[in-house]
């Protein structure tokens, strides 16, 4: 039996409550996956009608909202968006790009470490809305296409970010719903992320790296960019690293000091806000904390709010239980099988539609499968593999991320528009490369 | 006071009209923006200074970069051979939404505060769906400044 008899407390003119969440669940996704409305308001109304209709009852959906991922999340957000006033990405940027001799090549590769490298410790859509306009400027005055430079970018954001517990929404739902720690992730996931990269890099530079060139005067141009003029406050900076540093030490300290990471998160956002607004009066105070706060991209925590509650809603009413059965019997129940399975199904599901709302089902769908391969500690390979498809899937096409898209928006306003499918006629071989080298990965090391 | 008291009038934007005219009657007005009339007069949108600026000069990538930019830059020069070019078209794709109006017996503190609500500097005045004139913020400070010699 389900559990819908315990938590559907009226399911309205006594329908099936299985077939009910099903269809909302489905539509939900589906005009999620459209665009044509705004996600967050298609999760909320999915969620609220799993409730209106009786799917489950407001103390069960409640339940199901993970607040250890929003907390992670909202504490970041506050964090990164202080962080970035003080210019310091920037001013590494234009730093890594001077520190190669303004050599195209070099500037490619720099740009595309100092990607990942923040992408790793920030989320990739920030990383992304901080390097590629520096990107733009510089290709433009060495006189080069711009697109090999951020073709490799969308690329380094999304493999950098597999890295980490904070580096993609995917790691951080994950690392929360089975309690995997910062640690974890780097000791399981970081290991394989400079094969992948190096791997790409590898490949951009005889695609396009080799053949980059400038003139001499053209790259004394890149020399004369004044990146210390993007440090706009040096207080705010030694704030800003102090905290950020503290911060990614308690994710590392997290479980010796037994917190969850969203606690601290939320504790260095609230400690930055602090630090960031002492020497302001209490009426600077509200408007500098309105406008940081303002920055938190709300619309991602209403959509991560209403999907957990919709997937909730399908979890409760069994309809996930039967799924992962329908999967374990494809699979004859073999863990090898079902972790490269889960690998490859969510990269490709992932090149082709958001992430966030695939790696939601997908937990409580491989929490199921527990009984099956002997208890929930011998999924670690199951969940290992849902992460590197999800965060490294991204890169499949042009939707495949947010922050891709992102990359997309300003190319194409400052004259160099990404095509769709000339963009993934060579990102997803590139994408299929780095699942086969995960696969391989996870062979050895879980399977 | 009155706001006709102290209202600006100004030469409107219609179909055809240059970028080059906006710009040089905005400069002779001292005003960031002129209404967008139809024929007929009605207002039918502004065209703002910083708009058109913006949307044909100024790639999102230069403005994020603002504080790196260099002292020899070939993006600058090309940004200013563009601005040239763009003196010579007309203005009509720059067209925004209208902007907030106030008739002529509006008080000129109540143009203050919507100015202030509304984040911006200046204020059109429009009687009978006519165009009267622009009261900016400099407009206000002159008027104080009467009062206060008064």
């Amino acid at each position: 039996m389900h559990g819908s008899a315990e938590t559907a407390t009226h399911i309205i003119f006594g329908w099936d409550p299985l077939w009910v969440s099903s269809i909302l669940f489905v539509v939900t996704y589906a005009v999620i996956v459209s665009e044509k409305i705004n996600r967050a308001i298609v999760s909320l109304l999915g969620a609220g009608l799993m409730v209106m209709l009786g799917v489950l009852n407001q103390e069960t959906a409640i339940s199901g909202i993970d607040f250890n991922t929003l907390g992670l999340l909202i504490g970041m957000m506050v964090i990164v968006s202080i962080t970035k006033r003080s210019g310091i990405f920037q001013y590494i940027a234009v730093w890594s790009a001077k520190k190669v001799k303004a050599h195209p090549w070099g500037i490619m590769l720099m740009l595309s470490v100092v990607t990942a490298v923040f992408s790793a410790l920030l989320d990739n859509v920030t990383t992304v809305l901080l390097i590629v306009p520096v990107t733009l400027l510089i290709c433009h005055e060495l006189d080069l296409s711009p697109y090999p430079f951020l073709f490799a970018e969308i690329f380094c954001s999304n493999i950098g970010g597999t890295a980490t517990l904070i580096g993609d929404p995917p790691n951080i739902m994950i690392g929360s719903a089975v309690n995997l720690t910062f640690n974890d992730f780097l000791f399981n996931l970081a290991p394989i992320v400079p094969v992948i990269l190096l791997m790409t890099l590898g490949i951009l530079y005889f695609v396009w790296g080799r053949k980059l060139q400038a003139t001499d005067e053209a790259r004394e141009r890149i020399m004369s960019f004044r990146e210390q003029d993007a440090i706009t406050d040096t207080r705010l900076l030694k704030q800003s690293l102090t905290v950020l540093a503290l911060v990614i030490g308690g994710f590392v300290m997290a479980k010796p000091l037994q917190h969850e990471p969203a606690s601290i998160a939320m504790f260095g956002a609230a400690l930055l806000l602090l630090l960031s607004n002492l020497h302001r009066s209490p009426e600077q105070q509200s408007e500098n904390v309105q406008q940081i706060f303002a920055k938190v991209e709300w619309v991602t925590i209403f959509f991560f709010i209403g999907l957990f509650v919709a997937v909730k809603g399908i979890e409760q009413a069994g309809v996930l239980e039967i799924l992962a059965d329908r999967a374990l019997g494809l699979t004859g129940g073999d863990m090898t099988l079902t972790a490269l399975t889960i690998l490859w199904i969510s990269a490709i599901v992932s090149a082709i539609v958001d992430n966030i709302p695939f790696v939601a089902t997908m937990i409580p769908l491989i929490k199921s499968m527990a009984p099956t391969f002997g208890g929930a500690e011998n999924l670690m390979p199951l969940w290992w593999s849902l992460a590197l498809g999800a965060c490294l899937g991204g890169n499949g096409s042009l939707v495949g991320a947010s922050a891709n898209l992102i990359v997309a928006g300003f190319a194409e306003r400052s004259g160099h528009r990404i095509r769709f499918l000339p963009f993934m006629a060579a990102a997803f071989p590139l994408m299929i490369l780095s699942i086969i080298v995960a696969s391989i990965y996870i062979y050895l090391r879980y399977l | 006071m009155k706001l006709k008291q102290i209202l600006m009038p100004t030469k409107v934007a219609t179909y055809g009209m240059t970028v080059r005219e906006v710009f040089a009657e905005c400069g002779r007005a001292n005003i960031p923006a002129l209404p967008f009339c139809t024929k007929s007069g009605r207002i039918a949108g502004r065209v703002t200074l910083k708009n058109i600026m913006k949307c044909s000069c100024l790639p999102d990538y230069i403005i994020e970069s603002a504080r790196i930019l260099g002292e020899e830059m070939s993006c600058m020069e090309d940004i200013e051979s563009t601005a040239k070019q763009l003196l010579c078209v007309p203005v009509d794709p720059y067209v925004q939404e209208p902007a907030l109006f106030l008739s002529s017996n509006a008080p000129a503190i109540k143009a203050l505060a919507i100015m202030e609500q509304n984040d911006t500097s200046y204020l059109f005045v429009v009687d009978d769906g006519q165009y009267q004139g622009a009261v900016t913020i400099q407009c206000l400070a002159k008027m104080l400044i009467r009062l206060d010699q008064c």
